[in-house]
């Protein structure tokens, strides 16, 4: 049978160039050029193509990544638009990639994850993104009837996209209240994973390496129980030190009810949860006092509510 | 971290999920011009796409003036369904953005 020869796409010079720099030109070296080229470029007629190009990041070596986080630094001093567009648009991709679940997207999804990182690691993001992004991936689909889907028990990728953002950027959170909510998620993860069967080796030495780099005196659980355990009496300990919290601010003349931040750290990781995947699910009106320690009766578990 | 909370206690942006990846930024802002016009100070539309490997959705981030309204938004449009010309339906989902930050007003005039 005749076949029509395979048409290549005809691209506007514009975009041969951007793609050029971004995919030949763009290394350690050249990122100085390249990112003044890229401002001279006519923003308004290019600016879209540009997104698509920065989201191509998985196209490039894995070790180009942080080059693109480098750029999208650099930019937002003068185009500050596409620096939120970046973000929100990694954000959308790790959440679609969750919702659907696609052994072909792996490879894709792995990649946004370090750009996510590396986008923390450049400082356009703070710390609780990358929380409520780790918080959102052990727990989202969970306790829907779509969770045999999203995340079977045998299914170990989202411990893949944990290793590799906290791999990027999880020596930072080494100190103050984001040191403390490390050590937090740690336990959720720890969990997470004993939720698991079994583990794929690779994976396991990867575990054993992110451990050992961010917290090498860490308790590792050995069966999902005594994980679920240690986290029942976190999650104690945090409803007492809320109720005390609450004790506090209820009296007057307490400065102290505005911008504390250990009542912050007093979240509990269900709170990101909630956070990240809807605001429907719990009720809006009582986010003001989530600060206080109002959602903190809220099981993670329970978290999983889905539209 | 005061930042960061100042952030918790009042989160503005918005997301719009789910929407027809046919639908056009002008559509979509006609739908919701008419009570809440005067009520955003951003906004960023992300058109979808229709093709035969998948569909994109279309996506808008909508920063709104005072909290209060994100809730009456939300009451409005979450689970509001859209319908493109063929009939189809989208069940719009409307969250707070997982990254609240919305451009400065005014960036640096670039100088290049």
């Amino acid at each position: 049978p005749e076949r029509s020869a395979r048409v290549s796409k005809v691209r506007p010079p514009l975009h041969q160039y951007i793609r050029k720099l971004l995919f030949a030109d763009l290394d350690k070296t050249t990122i100085e050029r390249v990112l003044r080229q890229l401002r001279k470029l006519p923003w308004s007629e290019c600016e879209t193509y540009l997104l698509k190009c920065f989201m191509k990041v998985y196209k490039g070596k894995y070790s180009q990544v942080h080059l693109i986080a480098s750029l999208t630094a650099g930019l937002s001093r003068y185009h500050d638009a596409f620096a939120v567009s970046v973000v929100d648009e990694v954000l959308e991709a790790i959440r679609v990639g969750l919702e659907l679940n696609e052994y072909g997207m792996q490879q894709r999804r792995i990649a946004y994850m370090r750009f996510l990182g590396e986008l923390y690691s450049y400082r356009l993001i703070d710390s609780p993104v990358i929380f409520d992004t780790l918080y959102l991936i052990i727990f989202f689909g969970h306790g829907t009837s779509e969770q045999d889907v999203l995340d079977p028990p045998e299914d170990c990728f989202r411990l893949r996209m944990v290793i590799t953002l906290l791999e990027t950027c999880g020596q930072f959170f080494d100190r103050g209240s984001s040191k403390r909510r490390l050590d937090r998620f740690l336990l959720y993860f720890q969990r997470y994973v004993l939720s698991k069967g079994v583990i794929p080796l690779d994976v396991e030495f990867d575990l054993q390496d992110l451990f050992a780099d961010l917290r090498p005196k860490m308790v590792r659980y050995a069966t999902y129980d005594e994980a679920n355990q240690a986290l029942l009496e976190l999650e104690e300990v945090d409803r007492n030190l809320a109720a005390s919290e609450k004790d506090r601010s209820s009296r007057p003349l307490n400065p102290s009810t505005q911008g504390d931040g250990e009542a912050h750290v007093n979240n509990p990781g269900s709170e990101y949860v909630k956070d990240a995947q809807n605001i429907g699910a719990a009720p809006l009106g009582t986010r003001a006092s989530g600060i206080h320690g109002a959602g903190l009766a809220d099981d993670a578990d329970s978290e999983s509510e889905t539209e | 971290l005061e930042t960061a909370m100042k952030e918790q206690q009042a989160r503005t942006k918005v997301a719009v999920r789910h929407l027809p990846p046919s639908l056009s930024e002008a559509v979509f802002q006609d739908q919701i011009a008419g009570k809440y016009a005067g009520a955003y100070t951003w906004w960023s539309y992300h058109p979808g796409k229709n093709s035969h490997k998948r569909q994109v959705y279309s996506r808008a981030y909508i920063n709104f003036k005072k909290p209060e309204d994100v809730i009456d938004f939300y009451e409005d449009f979450n689970g509001h369904v859209f319908v493109n010309e063929r009939g189809a339906q989208y069940k719009a989902l409307v969250e707070y953005a997982p990254y609240q930050r919305v451009p400065k007003p005014r960036s640096k005039k670039d100088v290049r």
